[in-house]
Parts: structure tokens; sequence; C-alpha cells
């Protein structure tokens, strides 16, 4: 069996720096140590362009390379044949390999030294082992394709957006041995992630949102490509909002202070970004180019899945007799809406804003007036509603605001009474207070 | 000719890598077995696998140039040699010390690092084939990482 990139992608996680020599067109050849080798499919590799250096100019001159990388278990050697192809300055590629190089450094201590300027794209013309004898028994990566095969199935069993959030955390804990996990969907409009489901975590940090671009999550939805950091890197944590700094409208990230290793990767329906699935750990390196190709795949599952389960819940148009609305009892609470932001506060603690707020407030509204029955169609075709197109997942809002409700405020309740219809319950008098 | 501080920084703790050139410019690189500097500091001879650095042994004896960089990896603190190829010779006893010596240096700085003592020695396995590389550098550069990697580090001999 012939060696393949594919076979010893461990030797590119950064554990040992590799090298690489080039040479001058005057015949005089250079050798210099790699930050970083990424793969970048089983014909390329991209090398990350950190300084104006040696390497740099003779390769411009005198395009080809060989870069050796070495073996994180056993210390073997493997050659790469290199012909410079290009550097990219920007874009997914780019991104991802300052996310990593960032992890490198910070794991290196040379965070105020190495930043990337470029990625600098070659074919790989060949690959050997230093070990003439090894290229044949070379260990094979754990393979994840029964583990991955064995989430799609339950994943495929699931009937609405709910189930199928909850499946893919119970799927990723119990098949990939996943101990913190989220998925976020993206709000165009307010160039925001927000978490609708979580794993591992002390608060499920269920609607706590990432701006587009801000760490891993982030870099990863503005570039729709995965990005895996394997060390800890400040560039890429998420700071906290203190609590009792003033008036408090965020729902804390629940994610862990200081991450060893990151995984984000990006759920597109088409070329539309949904959301994205994070993972992390407190371990150096604990996901491997393996797990980012199985959740790549589980991802666009969840894609598809998504889009399907969404249109399926607007096509339900029956109207059911509204049920009367149950007796609330008990002391009443105070519901306060803020127009400008759409953040609704229960008894003065801050719940939900944004669409999800918007939504809140119209249920409540027209339950003062005696309904409690609604149907996802007719939320998407309220003009009130500031929802920014057909294709927000309307359906994605309603989970958060659930989940928001159940974890804040019980005697409010969204429950299902078929696809695409839900009832509000509310079991205590209300008083509802808008300010503008 | 080096400086007495460049010769003990090389020839102990350090990770070591070598690169040549074919006829056609097409570089290559391997990894050396460890070094030892002459009295007089004029030559530097690495030691190199004749199996798993056959290919780069094969360029240097066709073209006799060569580079070899070293790095100190609890400290990145690295220097390239530049230079001609004088000699490929079997090793001789004084050789296979220093291999010797060179080996538990280097198993010793991964070691605080945190790299496990059988990592260490895969990394430098194939002394068991190892011949002798003289060179003399005629050109030396500071290659820490960082704005002043390249700089050129005093004038050759």
């Amino acid at each position: 069996m012939s060696l393949t990139l594919e076979k010893i992608r461990r030797c590119f996680e950064g554990a040992i720096p590799a090298q690489i020599a080039t040479c001058a067109a005057d015949g005089t050849p250079n050798v210099a140590y790699l930050s970083q080798v990424h793969y970048v499919d089983s014909m390329h590799v991209a090398l990350s362009f950190q300084f104006f250096s040696k390497t740099r100019e003779n390769v411009i001159a005198n395009p080809y390379a060989m870069a050796q990388v070495i073996d994180p278990d056993t210390g073997e050697h493997y050659r790469l044949t290199l012909q410079y192809l290009r550097t990219e300055t920007e874009g997914p590629l780019f991104q991802y390999m300052k996310a990593r190089l960032a992890g490198v450094a910070s794991h290196t201590g040379m965070s105020k030294v190495f930043v990337l300027r470029g990625a600098d794209v070659y074919r790989v013309l060949d690959l050997q082992c230093s070990a003439a004898d090894a290229a044949g028994t070379v260990a094979e990566p754990v393979s994840m394709l029964p583990a991955l095969r064995a989430c799609s199935s339950r994943l495929a069993a699931c009937a609405d957006l709910g189930t199928l959030l909850d499946e893919l955390m119970t799927v990723l804990a119990e098949h990939f041995g996943i101990e913190h996990a989220m998925v976020l969907m993206l709000d165009a409009a307010s160039r925001h992630l927000y978490t609708v489901a979580s794993l591992g975590y002390a608060n499920s940090g269920v609607g706590s949102e990432i701006p587009l671009g801000a760490g891993v999550i982030g870099v990863c939805a503005q570039e729709h490509s995965p990005i895996r950091i394997g060390y800890m890197t400040s560039d890429y944590a998420y700071t906290r909002q203190r609590p009792g700094d003033g008036e408090v409208r965020e729902i804390p990230f629940p994610g862990l202070t200081a991450p060893r290793s990151q995984l984000a990767v990006p759920i597109t329906g088409g070329t539309r970004l949904l959301g994205v699935i994070y993972v992390e750990s407190e371990q150096d390196l604990r996901f491997t180019y393996e797990h980012e190709d199985a959740f790549v795949a589980l991802a666009g599952q969840l894609g598809f899945a998504m889009q399907l389960l969404e249109q399926s819940a607007e096509r339900n148009e029956i109207e059911h007799a509204a049920a009367p609305p149950g007796r609330a009892s008990g002391d009443t609470i105070v519901v306060r809406r803020y127009t400008a932001d759409n953040s609704v506060f229960i008894d003065g603690d801050y719940l939900i804003k944004g669409v999800a707020g918007a939504i809140l407030w119209k249920l409540l509204s027209d339950h003062a007036q005696g309904r409690s029955e609604f149907t996802n169609r007719e939320l998407r075709l309220d003009a009130a509603l500031p929802l920014p197109d057909i294709s927000d997942n309307l359906e994605a809002r309603l989970i958060l605001l659930h989940r928001r409700l159940q974890e804040r405020c019980p005697y409010l309740r969204l429950e299902k009474t078929g696809r695409g219809r839900f009832r509000l319950v509310v079991d205590r008098p209300l008083r509802l207070d808008a300010v503008s | 000719m080096l400086s007495e501080s460049n010769a003990a920084f090389i020839q102990r703790h350090t990770s070591m890598s070598v690169g040549a050139r074919d006829a056609r410019n097409r570089p290559v690189v391997g990894r050396a077995l460890g070094c030892r500097v002459s009295a007089d500091r004029r030559l530097i001879t690495i030691y190199l696998s004749a199996s798993r650095a056959a290919a780069l042994l094969d360029c240097l004896r066709q073209t006799k140039v060569i580079a070899l960089a070293v790095t100190r990896p609890s400290t990145v603190e690295s220097q390239q040699f530049k230079g001609d190829v004088i000699a490929i010779r079997p090793l001789t006893a004084e050789d296979r010390t220093a291999i010797a010596e060179y080996r538990d240096s280097f198993v010793a700085e991964l070691g605080v690092i945190g790299y496990r003592a059988e990592l260490a020695r895969g990394i430098i396995a194939g002394d068991d084939d190892a011949v002798a590389v003289e060179f003399e550098p005629t050109a030396m550069f500071d290659q820490t990482p960082g704005p002043r990697a390249g700089t050129r580090m005093g004038a050759p001999a």
C-alpha cells in the first residue's frame, strides 16, 4: 500500500516542528524550521509564511522545496517533495491557518513573534518515509466511519429540530466521547450566532451570542470553514461579561474559560450558513483531522435536515380550534419589553431579546386577547415581527425561546401541538409593560 | 571559523537539519544524528544515516554544497551554517563517542520540554549505518525565530 498524505496527517498537528530545504538561484541550499504544515487535500499542503525569510526568497526564485515532517508517536520522518504554487492572504485557508498558528505560537511561547502573513500553497510531487522499510507499515489513523455511521442513522430518525439538536449532543457524547459541545445558529441580520443546544456545561448558555468573526466559532461562521486548534490560545478565547455591570442583556457564553482544543464546523444549506457545531476540550490535541472529517460530514447531514424540517414545519396551514386559555393563578408577573432591541425582562430579570423577544411579545399580547394556539406559518407571515427573510430559521428561534423559558420562567411554556404548531401555556397572571 | 560559543552551542542538545541540492537545483532535507567541531573550529563534521539520508548523501557527493540548521528545542535559539563538503567518510571511534554523547544530550533536552525518551530516540534513529560528512562553514546566520532571523553572524574565516 503506498504512502498517502491522509495516512500521515498526525504529523501535521504541530506537535513537532517540521523542516524545509530550499535552494537559491545560485545553487546555495537553505534549511529552516516550519511552524506549520497544513493538509489541504490529497495533493496539496500549505506552509505558514510568517517572515520575509531566505526560504521565501528562494521559493519565489526557484519553486521547489522539500519538507520533512515527524510522526509525533514514533519519531519517524516523512519527506514531501514540493512545488510552490501560490500565496493566499485571505479567505478560509488563510483564516484556518492563522487560527492554528495562534495555537502553536501560544503553545511554544511565540505569540508575539508568530504572525501569519500568508498561506503558501504547494503541490506535493512525492512523499517518502525516511526508513524505507517503514513505508508499508505506517500506522493507519483510527477510522471514525463506524462512529459517523451510528450518528448519521440516529440523526436521520429525528422528526423535528429540537429532537435533532438534542440527539446530536447525545450521539457526539456516546459515539465520539465528546464532553463539551454546542450548536449555534446564525442571525444574519445582527451578524451574531446564538446558542440553541449545548452539552457538558454547568449552565446551558442557550441564547448566548457570539459575533461573526470572533474566536474559533465566529471565524468558522464567517469563512464557512472548519477551524481546529490543538492548543490553548488567548487570541481565540471568549471574554466573559462580568455580572453586575448595570442592566445585563446578555446570556453568559457557557464555554470553557481556557480550552486546550477547539473544533468548529460550519452547518450550511446550499451556500448559505445556517450555524456552527462547536466542540472543545481541556486536553491538548484532543481532536484530529479524522474528527474534522467526521464532523464536516455530520454537519452536511444536519444542514439538509434543518432545511427539510423547517420547510415541513411551515407547510402546515390547518388552523385548529383554539383551546380556551388555562386559568392562571398566583402572584402577577410583570413582563417588560423594550422596543429598541426587543429585549424582554420577567420581573426585572433578563430573559431574551431580538427576534425571539419579539415573538414572545406577540404571543403574550395575543394571549391577553384570549388566544393560546399558534402556527409557525402565521409568525412567518406576521409583518410586525422582524424576521429577516424567508430563509431565517424560525424553528430555531422557537427552540431558543422554548429553552430559555424552561430554564428561567417555568410558568410560561411553549408546548408543541403538532408539526409547525404550538401552544402558549401561562400559569400565572401577567402584566404586560411595553417601554419604547 | 566558528566562535567558541557557536561550537559549544551546536554540538549538544540541538535538533539538526541538513539541506542540500541536486544537479538541477532541487533541494533535499534530512536529519543529522550529531556533529563535532574540529579543534581549530574551522570544520564541522555531521553524521547522517546512509540508508535514511541516501538521497541527501547523493546530493552532497554530487554538488558538495551544504546547509546545516541547528536549534535548541527548549529555547528555540537557532543558527544556520553554509559551506562546502570536504569529505564523506566512515565513522571513527571518536565519531561514535560524539554520536553517543549527542544522543544522550538530545534525549535529555527533549525530556525538558515533555517528550518521551522513546520518541526522542525515534527522532534520531539510524546511527547504526551512519557516515561522517565534513564541511567547512563559510557563512553563518542567526536563525532564531523573529525579526533578526536570517542575520549574518560574523565574518567567516
